[in-house]
This record gives C-alpha cells, structure tokens and sequence, in this order.
C-alpha cells in the first residue's frame, strides 16, 4: 500500500450542504448498508472527488468494543495487515478514518460485486446449472496466488470460507478474485501466545481436520484445507462437509463435522498421518474417533470427477489428512490442473466458449435506510433524493431487498429458511494493485540479511494463457 | 510481510537522524532542548519497560511499544500528546498488535500503583481516546521489526554464543530501545552493532565473520558509536534533569 498517501485524505469536501458529517466522510455518497455483524456495520459508498467519482467504496465500521477496550483486536489486526500487504488477488484497503466523537473507526476498501458465496447460490438456486470448468479453474487459480502470496509473507488468513472469496463486478477488473477479511489473519512465525488462544469462533465447515482434532497451531496448510473444501463447492455447489456445529462451550470439539470428513475420506491412520497421535481429541475421545468404524467411500463420491482426472487429483492433494504433506499453495499453483485447457484467466467470470450464454450475477442487495450511524429510518427513503443531503440516498440506491448478514463478526445471524447452508456474506472489497512480486514457494525465514532486492519472481498469469483474456 | 523487512512499512518509514532529532515547534516554544526531548523519551522508555513488567508482557511487546512512542514523536508534540499518557497507550496499542492484549483498566491500575503523581494519573477513556489518536499518528502502521529475531539466528553463527556473551548481547540490544536507532536503521544492523560491541568489550575477534556477512560495516561501527555514546551520555542523567525538562513542558505558553 506504498507510502499511505491515500489513507487520511482529507481531500474532496466540497459540498457544503454535507458541513455537519465529519470531513473526511464527505468524500463520499453513502448509499447504503451492505452487511452487518458483531463487530459493526459495512456500507456501500461511492467517491466523490474528481479524479475517481463514482467509484464504489466499501465501508467497514468498527464500533468502540463493549467491553471498554478501545479499537478491538480484530480490527487492529486486519489495518495492521492490510497497511503492508498488497496483491492483486488481495483487497485493498485504500483508506482508514476515525470519528473521534463516537470513537468509531472506518476502514474503506474497494468494492467487489459479487463473492463465492453469493455466484455458488446463484448457481444453485437460480441457473440451475454448474459453474462452467473455465470459471471454477480461474477462481480457484486466482484464489491460490493471492494465498501464495499471503503463505509467502508468513500470513494465513484462518477463515477462508466462500463469502470471503470476493470477485469484482464489472469494470476494470471483472471477474478477478480477492481475499478479503483478515479480522483472524495471523502472521505465523513466533506467535506469543498459540493461535487457538483467542477463543475466536469461526465457521467449521471449512475447518482443517487437523484443528478438529484440537491441534493448537495454525499453519498455512489450514488455509489449504479450506481451498480443498472451497474446491469442492464449487463443482457440486454444496458444502463439501456439511457438519452441525456445537455450540456448548467456547470451542467445543466438533465431532459431527470429523465425522462427516470421516464419512468420505475415510479414518485417518498413523501411519499416513504420523503426528496425529499427539493430537488431543484422537488421543482422548477413543470411543468416538478412533474404535469408530468408517467406510472409506472415497473423495470420488463426492464430487463429479474421475478419480484419474488432473482436478481430481489437486482436490484430493488438498484434502491431504497430513498437514505436513498437504499440498501448498505455491505447489497447488503448478499444478497440471492449470495447464490443461481451459487454461485460468484474469477474468473468471467471462463465458468458456464464445457462444456461451453470459450469466448476470445478481448484485449486493443494499439498504438504503440506514445511515452511517446504523440509525434506520423508519420512513421510506424519498423517492431519488439526490446526495445532497443527511439522507444521502443517492440515485444508484436502489433499495432492492434487506441485506445479507454479515459473517465477519463472532457469530453468524441466519435468516430463517436457509439456516442449513452458510449464509453469510461479506462486504465487497478489492481493488486493483499489480503489488510487488513476491517469490513463490518456500518463504524466507531470515530477513535479508545480505541484502538483496524482492526477487522478480512474477506472480503473473501462466503465459499461455494470455489468449484467454 | 513478515518475512521480508525490505518491502516492510518500516523499512520505507526509516528516518535520517536530522529527521528524528527534531523539537517540534510547540516544544521548542516552552524550552525544550534536543536533550530535554531525549531524556523525555528514554525516561518514557523506562516507563513503559516497568509498566510491561507488573502486566506481564514480554519484551518484544515493550520494544514495540517504544517504537511506536518514539515515531508519534516525530509527528507529534510532546505538548499536545503528553508523554505521560502516550507511554503507556502504546504500551497497550502494542499489547494487542502482538497478540497479548493487556485491558485497559489493568494499565491504568498499575499506572496508579506505580506513580503517586498526579500528572501520572489518566482515566481509562483518556487511554481509549488517545489509542486512536496514536493509531492515526502512526497513519495505521503498525508492524515493528526487531533486532531479536536477527539476533537468534546471528549469534550462534558467531561461534561465541555462551550464556554470559547472550545475556550481554540482549542486554545491548534492549538498551538500544532507549535510543532512537529502531527509527533509523534496519533492526539487524542494531543486531550486529551490539553483537559487535559485546565482542570487543570481551576481548573476542570476529573480525573474519563480520566480513562474510557482506554488511557494510562502516554503518554497523556508527551504530555502535551511538549506542557507546548513550552509555557515556547514560551516566550523567540525573533525576534532577529528567524533573527539569518534565516542568519546562509544564509551562504554558503565552498562545497556549
């Protein structure tokens, strides 16, 4: 994010109509809720200065936390990662404010149409009909490069799920991939206290079997698992390992989620898994992990792939028991998978084939009755008041249906109907950065001592694939 | 990010000693010398090591925390952000940027604990309000490198690695917090320098591992020259000085 000319620009406020918000927010026209969540609320805005009006902005708010404990962690996590990260197939962070007055902290990031959640529903529910194989291979390419890049700075992110793979809308850079929400994202070298220690709960449906088992240390290969999961859904547009969560104590051991694991990819054994013995919950709850019998029905039955095809073989790398043998993003990006046609492009979301019917992906449903402080109106919004107001419903704020709710807080709310799948969602955020190249594969552990320039390693597309776009 | 300190925030955030050893007008205004401005900030390092000891908190959240007191001083002015309470804000802005968060209201009962000073004495709205007037001071940069882990990895290949030469050689570097060098130079050159000055003081060569490393030695020696100046200058500090400076911050001023 370079030298952070962009954050705290004051600049752009020109409507005087706009005096009683504070400065730095009337550089936008706030259009609406997109998302909320324990931590806050996320918006959609768009900026008004010159040089980039109209251009859609995600807003994230940060309440001042409950517990009288300033900026919450999470929050100062996700700035403090997103201030030195920048990739293409990373959201950007292109500004943060504060409001003194209310001690509430805005963190605004490019904004992104859609995200897998939403494009794997749509398919489900809508196009009945599965994503076609050059899109998947191009999200999941991507996917992994921006991965490759966080493993590479000692990052995992700890939450891959779908609603938090955003791909952006139309423009610039429609149909490319961004990771975002990095509220659990963790730099792994020398942690001070094990990772599992902040208590935080996330979705378990994309968790590693290895932390199922009550494994204490978060390594990049968590990340992977959650890709292999990813993967899957998206070629049968269902969650991989659909498992009840528990919810008695404040990490509960998830055993319906290992047995739905269990269910497909059969027991684990020492012997292809050696260091699972000294994992807790296989040492401890015998009766239920280790005496009970599976049938190893195979990774095959399901998803639609022969067990001999290259996709098949990735996916099942991915779902690799051992995290030590799991394959790496780094690896997973050299895959033959890649280089057979379709070969991945830039673009995900454009049709295989020329003839092929583009699908419209329906955009972020937004909420235009409520403000920045999170007060909804009980009136209806006036009808195309144009942003020269409080009320600041702008003419694109087209009220089309309630907002998603947001995952990106500690618990999910879901709406009634649709409790059994993974309803939350995220805010769009991207934005368009090329980002310094950073190598592939093993990182660096020793800061350069001897000091040499960020290798030129691209993280560019596989050349051959430049026909695509 | 973390692995590599030459595309880090901080690396494109070090400064020139002219740019750190600045009195920001208001300061200077009230009397301030550039020697006031450095017992200040060495005696607010102290602060915040003592505060870290009582709510536990291991040294690489202390030289964190420094580092962030010492850049809000290169933006900031010690009459606007007093010392006072921005020592033991970055105390806990660090504590939560390393993963070991302390609560705010267990700082605020060992700030009291600690000084019966009434200047001392800040509510805990006055530490939550000031977090975030760091967090913008430091323009949302947060991730500090530090000589330890350079360190870690140097020592052993030195060959002298016995505990007295360790405990010495991160004695060293813990000190170099109480300068302003984590501002301006690359953490493992800090390393070196006071892997350096350790094996001189013990009568060891290393002359021929020094050359190997290929570091430009020239800024490793002038490293050493500040941290050999600090402890000279060390020695004349008295708690006469550090009050005098602390009471010429106290004066109004006629604007003020």
């Amino acid at each position: 994010m370079g030298d952070g000319n962009a954050v705290n620009n004051r600049g752009g406020a020109t409507n005087s109509s706009n005096s009683e918000k504070p400065e730095w927010l009337q550089q936008y026209n706030l259009i609406g809720k997109i998302g909320e969540g324990t931590y806050g609320l996320v918006f959609l805005a768009k900026t008004k200065s010159p040089a980039n009006r109209g251009k859609s902005i995600a807003i994230k708010k940060f309440k001042q936390s409950k517990d009288g404990d300033g900026v919450s962690p999470t929050a100062i996590r996700e700035i403090m990662l997103l201030r030195e990260i920048s990739h293409e197939n990373v959201v950007k962070l292109v500004n943060v404010h504060i409001n003194h007055a209310d001690m509430s902290l805005y963190l605004a990031f490019d904004y992104a149409e859609h995200d897998l959640y939403e494009i794997i529903r749509h398919h489900r529910d809508k196009v009945n009909n599965m994503i076609n194989q050059y899109t998947v291979k191009s999200l999941l390419w991507q996917l992994l490069n921006g991965l490759n890049y966080l493993h590479s700075n000692w990052i995992v992110h700890r939450d891959l799920k779908p609603s938090n793979i955003l791909v952006m809308g139309e423009g610039d850079e429609h149909g490319v991939v961004k990771i975002a929400d990095f509220g659990l994202a963790r730099i792994y070298q020398a942690p001070l206290k094990p990772l599992s220690d902040n208590g935080v709960v996330v979705t378990i449906w994309y968790r590693a079997p290895e932390l199922l088992l009550g494994g204490k240390h978060y390594t990049s290969a968590v990340d992977m698992w959650a890709v292999g999961c990813i993967f899957a859904e998206l070629l049968t547009l269902k969650p991989l390992f659909q498992g009840a969560e528990a919810k008695s104590t404040p990490n509960p051991f998830q055993l319906d989620q290992l047995d739905k694991i269990f269910k497909v990819l059969g027991h684990p054994t020492l012997e292809k898994w050696p260091t699972l013995a000294s994992l807790p919950h296989w040492a401890q709850d015998i009766q239920h992990i280790q005496a009970h019998k599976y049938d190893n029905a195979g990774l095959h039955t399901a998803v639609p792939l022969s067990p001999k095809s290259a996709p098949f073989d990735l996916l099942s790398k991915m779902l690799e028991y051992d995290p030590r043998k799991r394959i790496t993003a780094a690896q997973a990006l050299e895959h033959e998978y890649f280089r057979l046609e379709p070969l991945p492009g830039r673009n995900a979301l454009v049709p295989s084939q020329p003839g092929e019917k583009v699908i419209n992906y329906p955009t972020r449903p937004v909420d235009t009755n409520t403000d920045f402080e999170g007060t909804t109106s009980l009136q209806p919004p006036p009808p195309m008041q144009s942003g020269n107001s409080g009320g600041m419903a702008g003419p694109h704020g087209v009220n089309r249906s309630a907002p998603r709710p947001m995952h990106m807080g500690m618990q999910r709310m879901q709406p009634q109907g649709m409790a059994a799948y993974n309803l939350s969602s995220q805010a769009g955020m991207g934005g368009m950065n090329p980002g310094i190249p950073m190598p592939r594969g093993v990182p660096h552990q020793q800061q350069n001592l001897r000091r040499k320039e960020p290798s030129g390693m691209g993280t560019g597309y596989p050349p051959q694939q430049k026909s695509r776009r | 990010m973390a692995a590599n300190f030459w595309i880090s925030s901080h690396f494109k955030q070090l400064l020139d000693p002219e740019e750190v050893d600045v009195v920001h007008p208001l300061d200077k205004e009230k009397g301030i010398s550039l020697e006031d401005f450095k017992l200040i900030k060495m005696h607010m390092t102290n602060y915040i090591c003592k505060l870290a000891q009582h709510v536990k908190v291991r040294q690489r959240v202390v030289a964190t925390a420094v580092s962030y007191m010492r850049r809000v001083y290169t933006k900031k002015s010690m009459s606007e952000y007093d010392p006072r309470i921005v020592a033991p804000t970055c105390l806990y802005l660090a504590s939560k940027a390393e993963e070991s968060t302390v609560q705010a209201r267990l700082l605020s009962f060992y700030i009291k604990k600690l000084y019966s000073d009434e200047k001392y004495r800040y509510e805990i709205k006055e530490i939550l309000e000031m977090e975030m007037k760091i967090l913008e001071a430091l323009n949302y940069y947060l991730v500090i490198y530090h000589p330890y882990r350079a360190l870690s990895q140097l020592l052993p290949d030195t060959g002298i690695n016995d505990i007295s030469m360790t405990q010495l050689v991160w004695g060293l570097v813990n000190d170099t917090y109480k300068t302003d060098l984590i501002l301006m130079h690359p953490p493992h050159l800090i390393a070196l320098a006071c892997i350096y000055i350790a094996t001189v003081y013990r009568d060891k060569d290393i002359t021929a591992w020094f050359e190997e490393l290929r570091v430009d030695m020239n800024v490793v020696k002038n490293i050493s020259m500040e941290i050999l100046d600090f402890y000279e200058g060390h020695r004349l500090i008295t708690e006469e000085r550090i009050n005098a400076a602390f009471s010429k911050l106290a004066l109004k001023t006629l604007n003020g």
